[in-house]
C-alpha cells in the first residue's frame, strides 16, 4: 500500500487539510466506526458478558465443550487440506506459465482465473449428484468397467467422512487462482541469475526448482496461503450446502440463524477472529518475510522455453484439466437446472425449461432475485460515492490520518464474513436501539450496510489505482490556467478515472449478487431473502423439485454474475488485475 | 582443464524481417589454461556468446566443443563450466558456506570433501572467516569474492566470467584485477572473461577477441591488439587513435601514403593500391615547435587545447586539412600554449594502415 506523504507547510494547505479531515470524519470515519468497528467490538463484547458482568464464563463453556473443540480442530484440518490442495494445483501451473511459451498461453492464463468468480456455494448444489454413492462419477466408472454397480459391495461414496473432502475440494477449486496469482508474481520477481547459477553448477531443472526457486517463492506462497487458509477456516456456504456439520462456522450460523444465540456463540466468534488474526500475523510477519535479497537486479531476461506440439498439448491438458475440474460442479448445477428426469445416468435422461420458468413464476424465488438486485444496487451506489471519496483522500489528500483511513477502509477484507455478520447480529440484538433494522425487523438497511462495508475495499482499490495513474501535475496545469480546485477535479481527473469507477462498481455489484455470509445470517424473513438465502432455503426444504429450482436460481445468479463481470472486463481490460492487488 | 572451440556459433532472435542476429558465426579456439577475453561495447553479443558456451542459451547454428567433445546439445548442468555472474547471483537463503558447497554437492561429493574444498576456495579469496554469514550481510566486494570461490570450488573444466567487476567501485576494481588474474593463473584453469572495459582486457588477458555487432573482429594478444589494430573500430575502442585517410602510392616497405596533410610512411604491410586509413596513437606523436621537419611523417598543425589529466597532458590539434588530432605527453615536460603553430612528428613503425 503506497501512501504518498505530501508537504503540509503552507497556510492554505493546512486549512485545506483540516477541511479534508472534517469531510473524512463525517462521511468515512464515522460511518465505518459505526458499522464496521462497532459491530466487531459488540460481537466481541457479548462473548465476555455473563449476567450483566464481565466474565470468562462463555469461554469456559466453549473450551469445555468437547464437540466444539473437535469442530475447531476439524476446521483447522480442513483449512490445511484445502491450502495443500491449492498449492498442488497452483504451483505447477504458475511454474509452467512462467518458464515456457506455448500457443494460447494468454487465453489459458485468463481461463485459470475463472474459478474465482464461480461461487462454491452454488457449485456445491450438484456435488451430491456428482460424487455421491449413486452419482455421476461412479456411473462413469461403472460404465468404464472399473467398478461393479449391479452387484457386490456399495460403490464408494466420494464425499466420505460426511463430505469433508467434498468441502475441501470445492474450496480448493475456487481458491487456487489466488495462490496461482501469488506464485506467478513471486516467480516473476526472482532474478533468473539465481537459477542460472544453480544450473551452471550442476543442478538439473527439478533440483534447481526445489533448492533455489521454491525457497525464494516462499513469501509469496505464504501470503496467498494465509488468505486461502483463513477463507477456508471461516467459510459457511460450502459446508452448509454439502450438509457437513462438524465445523465451528456452521454451528455459529445455526445459532444465529434461529435467533437461538447466547454469549457462547459470540465467544466462538471471538475464538475464530483470534485464530484468523494469529494466522494472518504468522503468515505476514513470521513465515512470509521476504528473503533478504542482496542488492541484485536482473541483468538478463529469463529465457522461456518454447514448447513443441507435444509440450503445448500437455500444457493445455494441465491447464484445461484444472479449469474443467473447477467448473465441473457448476456444469452440474446447470444440468440440474434443466434436467427433468435424472436418476442414475451420467447425463439427465430428459430436459425441461420448467425449473427456469418456475423461478420467475414463484413469488418467493422471483422476489429473491429482485431483493438481491436492490441490496446490491443500493450498496454499489453507496460504495461508489464513499469509495471514490476515500480513494481521493488517500491518494491525493493532505490531511493527517490518511494511513489510518486506508487501513480502516481495507479492514473488511481481513475480517472473515461470518465474523462481521455475527457483529451485525450483535449490534441489532433484541433490546438494542438498532433492533428494528436487525434480522428480526426489516433487514433491508442492515443488509445494504453489510454489503456496502464488505465491498468498499474493492471500489477504493480500483479508484486508487486509477488516481495513481493520473499525475497531479495534470490538475495543477488546469489550476494554473484558471480552473478552480473542484473544477480541475471534475474536468480533468474525473473523466480519466471514470473507467476505473464504473468497473469497480460493476465488480462490487457482481460480488454482491452472490454474497453468502451476510445474506444467510442477516436475512431471516422469507420476504427479505436474497438469491443465496433463497437457494439455501430451497435446498434444505427437501421437497421434490426444490434442488432443481435451487439450481435454476443459481443459474440465474451466475448469468447475472457473468454478465456484469463481462461488462467490467470490457470496460477495464487488462487493468482488471489492479483491483485484486493486496 | 579443457580447450574451448567455437565453430560458426550463431544466435538469431526473432524471425523474418524482425530477426536480430546477436552473434554472427563466431569461431574461436582457446587452448587449455588460457585466460581469454571477449571485449566489446554493450550489445555486441559477448554475453550472449558466453551464455551459449555455458549452455544457458541454445545456439541457432554452430557448435561448441570442449576438447574433442561436441557439447552443443548438452544441457547446462552437464557441461561442467563454472560461471561468475555480473550480479554474483549468491542465493540469499543460503549461507556463504552452503553457496560455495553447492557445486560439489551437485557432483555428489561426500560431506567431508565438500567442506574441505569449500574452505580451501574461501581461503583462496580471503573469505574463510565469513562462512556462516548470509550474502546480504556482505559488501559488494566480499560478495564478488564469494562468487569467485563458489566457481572455483565447483572443480569445473573452465571458468566463465560475465563482467564480474562492473558493480564494484573504481578502486576495488583495479585491486581485484590483479588478484583475479593471479588466482585464475594459479589454478591453471581455462577461463573466458567478458567485459566492455578495455583496460581490464589489456591488463588481464592472455588473448583478446574484440566483438562488434555480433561478429568477432580481431583476436590477438593485448599488445598486438593495441599496436596493430585491424580496423578503425578496434583502433578506436582500445585507447584513442588519430586517423588520416589517403592513397597508397608505393607498397614497398616503408609504404608511402599520400594524404591531404602530407606524406605518411609506414612500416606496416600496405594493402593493395587504393584508399587506406593511417592510424597513429596519441602518445606516439611528438610536438615540435621549431618550424622545419623531415619530408614524411611530419604534419603542420595548430594547437587548439591543452588538458591536464594528472599523469598526462593531452593536446588537441587542428591539422591543415581541418582534422583534429590528439597528442598525449607525460606531464612535467615543456608545455605548449594553445594557438601555437607546430609540427607533429611520428615514426613509420608507429603507423598502422587500415582498410576498414
Amino acid at each position: 500500500m503506497d501512501v504518498k506523504l505530501l508537504d503540509n507547510s503552507t497556510p492554505t494547505r493546512r486549512r485545506g487539510s483540516v477541511g479534508q479531515l472534517l469531510v473524512a470524519a463525517v462521511f468515512l470515519f464515522l460511518p465505518l466506526a459505526a458499522f464496521l468497528v462497532y459491530p466487531l467490538l459488540e460481537a466481541i463484547r457479548l462473548g465476555f458478558i455473563h449476567e450483566g458482568r464481565a466474565s470468562l464464563y462463555w469461554f469456559g463453556r466453549t473450551f469445555g465443550n468437547e464437540i466444539l473443540m473437535r469442530q475447531l480442530a476439524n476446521g483447522v484440518m480442513l483449512a490445511c487440506v484445502t491450502t495443500l490442495l491449492c498449492l498442488i494445483l497452483s504451483v505447477p501451473l504458475a511454474a509452467l506459465r512462467a518458464k515456457c511459451r506455448f500457443a494460447g498461453q494468454s487465453v489459458l492464463g485468463i481461463a485459470v482465473l475463472l474459478p474465482l468468480i464461480l461461487p462454491p456455494f452454488v457449485g456445491a448444489l450438484s456435488m451430491k449428484r456428482l460424487l455421491g454413492r449413486f452419482g455421476t462419477l461412479n456411473e462413469i466408472l461403472g460404465q468404464l468397467g472399473l467398478i461393479d454397480l449391479s452387484s457386490g459391495p456399495l460403490p464408494p461414496d466420494w464425499l466420505s467422512e460426511g463430505g469433508f473432502y467434498g468441502v475441501a475440494v470445492l474450496q480448493a477449486l475456487h481458491l487456487f487462482p489466488i495462490l496461482y496469482l501469488n506464485a506467478s508474481a513471486a516467480l516473476a520477481n526472482i532474478d533468473p541469475a539465481y537459477s542460472d547459477a544453480a544450473r551452471n553448477l550442476g543442478a538439473g531443472p527439478i533440483r534447481t526448482f526445489f533448492r533455489v526457486t521454491l525457497p525464494l517463492m516462499r513469501p509469496g506462497l505464504f501470503a496467498g496461503g494465509t488468505i486461502v487458509f483463513i477463507w477456508s477456516f471461516t467459510d459457511i456456504g460450502t459446508p452448509l450446502i454439502l450438509n457437513y456439520r462438524p465445523l465451528v462456522p456452521v454451528s455459529i450460523f445455526h445459532e444465529l440463524n434461529g435467533g437461538d444465540y447466547t454469549g457462547r456463540t459470540f465467544s466462538l466468534v471471538f475464538v475464530m477472529l483470534a485464530v484468523s488474526v494469529l494466522l494472518y500475523w504468522l503468515g505476514k510477519f513470521v513465515f512470509g518475510r521476504p528473503v533478504e535479497a542482496a542488492s541484485s537486479k536482473a541483468t538478463v531476461q529469463a529465457e522461456t522455453r518454447k514448447l513443441g506440439v507435444l509440450g503445448t498439448a500437455l500444457a493445455w491438458l494441465l491447464f484445461g484439466g484444472v479449469v474443467l475440474l473447477a467448473i465441473l460442479p457448476h456444469i452440474g448445477v446447470v444440468l440440474h437446472a434443466f434436467s427433468d428426469r435424472w436418476a442414475t445416468t451420467i447425463l439427465p435422461q430428459s430436459y425441461t425449461l420448467e425449473h427456469m420458468r418456475s423461478v420467475v413464476r414463484d413469488k418467493n424465488t422471483y422476489s429473491s432475485i429482485l431483493n438481491s438486485l436492490r441490496y446490491a444496487g443500493v450498496s454499489v451506489v453507496v460504495d461508489i460515492a464513499l469509495g471514490s471519496l476515500a480513494a481521493w483522500l488517500i491518494v491525493r489528500g493532505r490531511m493527517a490520518g490518511r494511513k489510518m483511513l486506508d487501513g480502516l477502509v481495507m479492514l473488511p477484507l481481513a475480517i472473515p464474513g461470518i465474523i462481521l455478520a455475527a457483529g451485525y447480529v450483535a449490534m441489532t440484538v433484541p433490546g438494542s436501539p438498532l433492533q428494528a433494522i436487525g434480522p428480526g425487523g426489516n433487514p433491508f438497511l442492515i443488509l445494504v450496510i453489510a454489503y456496502s462495508v464488505r465491498r468498499l475495499p474493492f471500489v477504493v482499490r480500483g479508484v486508487s489505482a486509477g488516481l495513481e495513474q493520473v499525475p497531479e501535475t495534470l490538475e495543477e496545469a488546469a489550476r494554473n490556467l484558471g480552473a478552480s480546485k473542484a473544477g480541475a477535479v471534475l474536468r480533468i481527473t474525473a473523466p480519466l478515472i471514470v473507467a476505473n469507477l464504473i468497473a469497480s462498481g460493476v465488480l462490487a455489484f457482481s460480488f454482491a449478487m452472490l454474497e453468502v455470509s451476510d445474506s444467510l445470517i442477516l436475512a431471516q424473513t422469507p420476504e427479505s431473502y436474497p438469491i443465496t438465502k433463497q437457494i439455501y432455503s430451497l435446498f434444505t426444504s427437501g421437497t421434490g423439485d426444490s434442488v432443481n429450482t435451487a439450481a435454476a436460481l443459481g443459474v440465474y445468479g451466475m448469468l447475472l454474475l457473468g454478465g456484469t463481470m463481462g461488462l467490467a472486463s470490457l470496460l477495464l481490460g487488462r487493468r482488471l488485475g489492479a483491483i485484486f492487488r493486496a | 582443464m579443457t580447450s574451448i572451440e567455437l565453430d560458426q556459433l550463431t544466435k538469431v532472435y526473432g524471425a523474418g524481417r524482425k530477426a536480430v542476429t546477436a552473434v554472427d558465426a563466431a569461431s574461436l579456439t582457446i587452448p587449455p589454461g588460457e585466460f581469454f577475453f571477449l571485449l566489446g561495447p554493450s550489445g555486441c553479443g559477448k554475453t550472449t556468446l558466453l551464455r551459449m558456451i555455458a549452455g544457458l542459451i541454445p545456439p541457432t547454428r554452430g557448435r561448441v566443443l570442449f576438447g574433442e567433445e561436441d557439447v552443443t546439445r548438452r544441457p547446462v548442468e552437464d557441461r561442467r563450466t563454472a560461471m561468475v555472474f555480473q550480479n554474483y547471483a549468491l542465493w540469499p537463503h543460503m549461507t556463504v558456506r552452503k553457496n560455495v558447497e553447492f557445486g560439489p554437492k551437485m557432483r555428489r561429493r561426500p560431506a567431508a570433501e565438500r567442506r574441505k574444498v569449500a574452505a580451501e576456495s574461501l581461503r583462496r579469496v580471503e573469505m574463510e572467516d565469513y562462512e556462516a554469514r548470509k550474502p546480504n550481510q556482505l559488501s559488494g566486494g566480499q560478495q564478488q569474492r564469494v562468487a569467485l570461490a563458489r566457481a572455483l570450488a565447483a572443480g569445473a573444466n573452465c571458468l566463465l566470467f560475465d563482467e564480474p567487476l562492473s558493480n564494484l567501485d573504481a578502486r576495488l576494481r583495479m585491486q581485484m584485477r590483479g588478484e583475479l588474474r593471479t588466482l585464475v593463473k594459479t589454478t591453471g584453469a581455462t577461463a573466458l572473461y567478458v567485459t566492455h572495459d578495455q583496460k581490464e582486457a589489456l591488463s588481464m588477458a592472455d588473448r583478446v577477441a574484440v566483438m562488434h555487432d555480433g561478429r568477432i573482429v580481431q583476436v590477438d594478444a593485448p599488445m598486438d591488439l593495441y599496436d596493430r589494430p585491424a580496423t578503425r573500430f578496434v583502433a578506436d575502442f582500445l585507447g584513442e587513435a588519430n586517423f588520416l585517410s589517403g592513397r597508397v602510392t608505393d607498397r614497398t616497405r616503408p609504404a608511402r601514403v599520400e594524404t591531404d596533410d602530407g606524406v605518411v610512411e609506414s612500416e606496416a604491410d600496405a594493402p593493395a593500391d587504393g584508399e587506406v586509413t593511417a592510424c597513429v596513437r596519441p602518445e606516439r606523436v611528438r610536438i615540435e615547435t621549431n618550424g622545419e621537419g623531415p619530408a614524411a611523417n611530419s604534419i603542420s598543425a595548430r594547437v587548439e587545447n591543452r588538458i591536464f589529466l594528472g599523469e598526462m597532458v593531452q593536446y588537441t590539434c587542428t591539422l591543415g586539412s581541418g582534422r583534429l588530432w590528439k597528442v598525449s605527453a607525460l606531464s612535467g615536460g615543456r608545455a605548449v600554449a594553445p594557438g601555437t603553430d607546430v609540427r607533429l612528428h611520428f615514426r613509420p613503425a608507429d603507423v598502422c594502415l587500415l582498410t576498414e
